[in-house]
């Protein structure tokens, strides 16, 4: 690879880092305030990416909106799962396993709902809905699409930041992430607190379905992606959200690598054994709490 | 009574086959400071849980202000005016003192959600009174150079301070105290004794307080439960309680053996 090539792959790597980070952030803040692994934000994602593509390819709309909408979708989604599926097991109390077994059933059956609608073709979001593909610099090559997908994650991750340092919102979903009984003896409605971070996770999703749709294509699998924000979320520690996107952006640097040097086949392959690794040598992540309990 | 704010009647907790507390009855007046006492695993705890909202009792009844709160949710017990410390330090990680603080006054911001994604200039200015009010409160409890460190890097006694700045900052009518000077020293102890009298003169707080130091609660309290193994032994004045055979035996007689 010569110099050109490593700073077009870095590019892409960093985009492709940034639409996972967006995902693993999602993940993330429903696995810190409830502790469990929550698959079914893959179908929230899913679901988000066809509200999109069809915001785009029937209405016409342009990007910005598009964006929106998945956004929008995605918090509408990301609420109904919550209500439709956890809520139950909230009010019973119930073992983490039950809330880790509905959100993989949640993902599968939000699958389907997009196969019985669209069928289970790859689909695309219109060619022109970004209009300049590629800006060159000398020999170098940039894909706008991938710029934006970077511009849109760093605005996303400039309103989350916002959001939990700076508002009784992000001030009480952070303290529900600690500790839920002492949160509500403080008097915040923990119940609002949990609806509060299935919205944010949710805006999150949508936002990261759409941004990977467009620079991918559209599949009802496409909510499978949510492994890498999983993988994401493990390898940064699932305590911190920071360390959580700087591992997205570190997984997507990497597959975008592997992918050009030893194919598409085998990189998922390389990517799994690190992560065992990783597991075993540092179980709490780079910067990571440990939690005791999760499913 | 006009002014009586807490009565607990009868306050029962079983976990399984063990009786945690057993017919607790207590009142608790306005502008009063209150303790329970007893040694460890005496049910004191058992009791601060009930009445805020931790879990219910197992059989009998909390009031506060004549209304029945036994079943409510802490977080409406909150809203009512009571709040609470811990015993074993509970604070949020990774949050700094002011922002431990504000968790405990935040929710009170009549703003929505939507309005937060715009950053609306309403926002803006309710979170600048958020931040100005939990000051206040930080510095009541004389915690103002350390607003801006993480609350659990503190030593022991400034984190018992930042919990006691977060329990107010809900600006509570009653304050529950869970033995506040767990784990502290003679200085840290007397100081902090300084401070429950300044806060219950400066802010007309009625007070319940726990611990199983006699010096604490001697030196506060005008009333006091003495609780052993679930059970209401007694209850009177501090002169009372010291000269009570009963507590004498139960209680202080094995720590003035221990002596």
């Amino acid at each position: 690879m010569d110099l050109i090539e490593i700073f077009q792959q870095v590019i892409n790597g960093l985009s492709r880092g940034a639409i996972y980070a967006l995902i693993a952030v999602g993940f993330a803040i429903i696995v810190n305030v409830l502790k469990f692994s929550n698959f079914a934000h893959g179908g929230v994602l899913g679901i988000s990416a066809y509200a999109g593509y069809l915001a785009s390819s029937q209405f016409n709309l342009s990007f910005i909106p598009v964006v929106l909408i998945g956004m929008v979708t995605g918090a509408i989604v990301a609420v109904l799962v919550e209500f439709i599926a956890f809520r139950w097991i909230r009010m019973q109390k119930g073992q983490l396993v039950y809330f880790f077994v509905t959100s993989v059933t949640m993902l599968m059956l939000l699958e389907q709902i997009l196969v019985i609608r669209f069928g289970s073709f790859f689909d695309t979001y219109p060619y022109d809905l970004i209009k300049v593909k590629f800006i060159n610099i000398g020999e170098l090559s940039i894909s706008v699409t991938y710029l934006i997908s970077l511009a849109v994650t760093i605005v996303a991750f400039g309103l989350l930041i916002y959001v939990f340092k700076k508002t009784k919102i992000g001030i009480a979903i952070r303290a529900a992430s600690n500790d839920m009984t002492t949160t509500s003896l403080m008097g915040i409605n923990t119940g609002m607190v949990i609806i509060a971070a299935f919205v944010v996770s949710g805006m999150m999703g949508g936002i990261s379905g759409v941004l990977f749709g467009i620079s991918t294509s559209l599949s009802p699998q496409i909510g499978q992606v949510v492994v890498k924000g999983f993988i994401a979320s493990v390898l940064g520690g699932l305590g911190s959200l920071t360390g959580v996107a700087v591992a997205a952006v570190a997984l997507g640097l990497i597959e975008v690598f592997l992918v050009s040097t030893i194919g598409s086949g085998y990189s998922p392959v390389v990517i799994f054994a690190l992560m065992i690794a990783f597991l075993l040598l540092r179980p709490q992540g780079f910067a990571g709490v440990s939690f005791t309990d999760k499913a | 009574m006009g002014n009586e704010l807490l009565r607990v009647e009868n306050l029962t907790k079983r976990f399984g086959g063990l009786c945690a507390v057993d017919c607790f009855c207590g009142t608790l007046e306005a502008n009063q400071i209150k303790g329970i006492i007893g040694p460890n695993g005496a049910g004191k705890t058992t009791i601060l849980n009930m009445i805020s909202g931790v879990y219910p009792p197992t059989t009998g009844q909390i009031f506060y202000k004549d209304q029945d709160i036994t079943k409510f949710q802490p977080h409406k017990i909150n809203h009512l005016g009571i709040a609470r410390t811990f015993q074993n330090i509970r604070l949020f990680q990774n949050m700094t003192v002011l922002e431990t603080v504000k968790t405990a006054y935040s929710w009170r911001a009549p703003y929505s959600a939507i309005e937060t994604l715009f950053s609306s200039p309403r926002v803006q200015k309710f979170e600048r009174e958020i931040e100005e009010k939990s000051m206040h409160f930080i510095d009541m409890v004389n915690l103002k150079d350390c607003a801006k460190s993480n609350a659990q890097s503190l030593p022991y006694g400034l984190q018992r301070r930042v919990e006691i700045a977060r329990a107010l900052a809900s600006e509570p009518t009653v304050l529950l105290l869970d033995e506040p000077g767990a784990g502290l020293n003679q200085t840290e102890v007397r100081d902090l004794v300084e401070l429950i009298r300044r806060l219950f003169i400066d802010l007309s707080l009625s007070i319940l307080l726990i611990d199983h130091r006699m010096d604490v609660i001697m030196q506060l309290c005008e009333w006091i439960y003495v609780q052993d193994f679930g059970e209401c032994i007694s209850q009177g004045t501090p002169e009372q309680i010291q000269n009570d055979p009963i507590v004498i035996k139960a209680y202080l007689g094995e720590e003035i053996n221990n002596a």
